[in-house]
């Protein structure tokens, strides 16, 4: 029976806790704890919650599973779920600016490549981000974690953020080179 | 867990609101383009540069800024699904507008709302009835719009969309009874010495 639910995909599993085998749902649980809380840690700072607020990413994944269009893929559901959680409460932590309209998501651009950087050491890079992402503004920072980190994909950002692709490109590239900066002063 | 039916109802409940919200864009703007055609502000181009700050002042900038508003919120409606925010906003926001002016365009077309206007006249459209009274085809200081009744020594009477009979003062013209006409001059007591005037084709329905 482990075997079997190992095999099971996301979407699976959430339709049969859709279906009333609510327990299933603890499977879900277990596969996304480590990345929630290394989502929270690498994109929240100096927060003592980080437990409590991915604790509550999974109550309101749970309240709102009859919502999941299981046709969709569930990562970005959840991701759409803590993002929100977070920036709710970064804003009434009100610690850092949460940028209501940005002028990037206004006019069409084209979509730079993604993996686009491929030849830089992916590895050198986290470590570089790991050292910066505090400093960045969070616009630039939840891509970045999102993409280095949680390693999904442009459209899969897009998703989670909504914003448009080429946004994500976009502050991907800006993140980049602000973090590069930074690291070059320290 | 919430049930199904609560996402369902919630679903509905903002594609429904999203509905409204682009009807009501639709039909006001559609107003917003009979109000400067029966006003005679729609014409003022035609007259070349002197006449655009008449123009400017004239727009019924209330109701444009309403427009504005509900597109905006009509925009952050339509962000909600993901056709829209996958791409960049300004997209979204020239659909609608697009959308809209065409969707307007043929309301026009269907005249609505000059029958609306005309009931509102006769007293016979209620509810609506003062907006249209009051926003239809209104009364301009330096912008008339109107048919000719009556050709006189100094001039020609002129009976505005409102019903008025205004005495148009003008040196020399080759405007004959029956001309559908826009005016530029200023009103004083029903009388308007007009300083531009051209002669229109479209018929007194708009």
């Amino acid at each position: 029976m482990p075997k079997l639910k190992r095999q099971l995909t996301d979407e699976q599993v959430v339709r049969m806790v859709q279906s009333g085998k609510v327990e299933s749902f603890g499977i879900l649980v277990k596969r996304y704890q480590a990345k929630m809380l290394r989502y929270a840690r690498k994109f929240l700072f100096n927060y003592h919650d980080i437990e409590d607020l991915v604790q509550e990413v999974f109550i309101k994944a749970y309240t709102n599973i009859q919502s999941f269009d299981a046709s969709r893929k569930f990562s970005s559901w959840l991701y759409r779920i803590a993002h929100n959680q977070f920036i709710n409460a970064i804003k009434k932590k009100g610690k850092e600016a949460v940028p209501f309209f940005d002028l990037d998501i206004l006019l069409p651009r084209s979509i730079s490549k993604e993996n686009a950087d491929k030849n830089i050491n992916q590895r050198e890079l986290r470590q570089i981000l790991n050292k910066c992402l505090e400093k960045l503004d969070i616009k630039y920072r939840e891509p970045l974690v999102l993409y280095y980190f949680e390693e999904l994909s442009y459209k899969e950002i897009t998703d989670v953020l909504h914003i448009p692709m080429a946004t994500v490109g976009i502050r991907l590239k800006r993140g980049k080179e602000i973090m590069k900066n930074l690291y070059e002063k320290y | 867990m919430r049930p199904k039916i609560y996402f369902t109802l919630r679903t509905l409940f903002i594609s429904l609101i999203t509905l409204l919200v682009a009807l009501f864009v639709l039909y006001l703007i559609s107003f917003i383009i009979f109000n400067l055609r029966a006003s005679g502000v729609w014409f003022l181009p035609k007259f070349g540069f002197s006449a655009m700050g008449i123009f400017f002042k004239s727009l019924p900038w209330l109701l444009i800024l309403i427009a504005i508003v509900l597109i905006i919120v009509l925009e952050l409606l339509v962000k909600h699904f993901r056709f829209a925010y996958r791409r960049p906003v300004l997209y979204s926001i020239l659909g609608i507008i697009i959308l809209t002016i065409l969707g307007s365009f043929l309301i026009g077309r269907a005249n609505l709302h000059p029958n609306l206007f005309w009931k509102a006249r006769q007293g016979k459209l209620y509810m609506v009835g003062g907006f249209y009274r009051g926003f239809g085809a209104p009364k301009l200081p330096n912008v008339h719009r109107g048919i000719v009744t009556e050709i006189i020594d100094k001039g020609f009477y002129l009976e505005t969309p409102r019903g008025e009979i205004l005495t148009i003062v003008v040196a020399s013209n080759n405007i004959e009874k029956s001309d559908r006409v826009v005016i530029l001059g200023k009103r004083d007591n029903g009388i308007v010495r007009a300083f531009k005037i051209r002669r229109i084709n479209q018929p007194m329905t708009w």
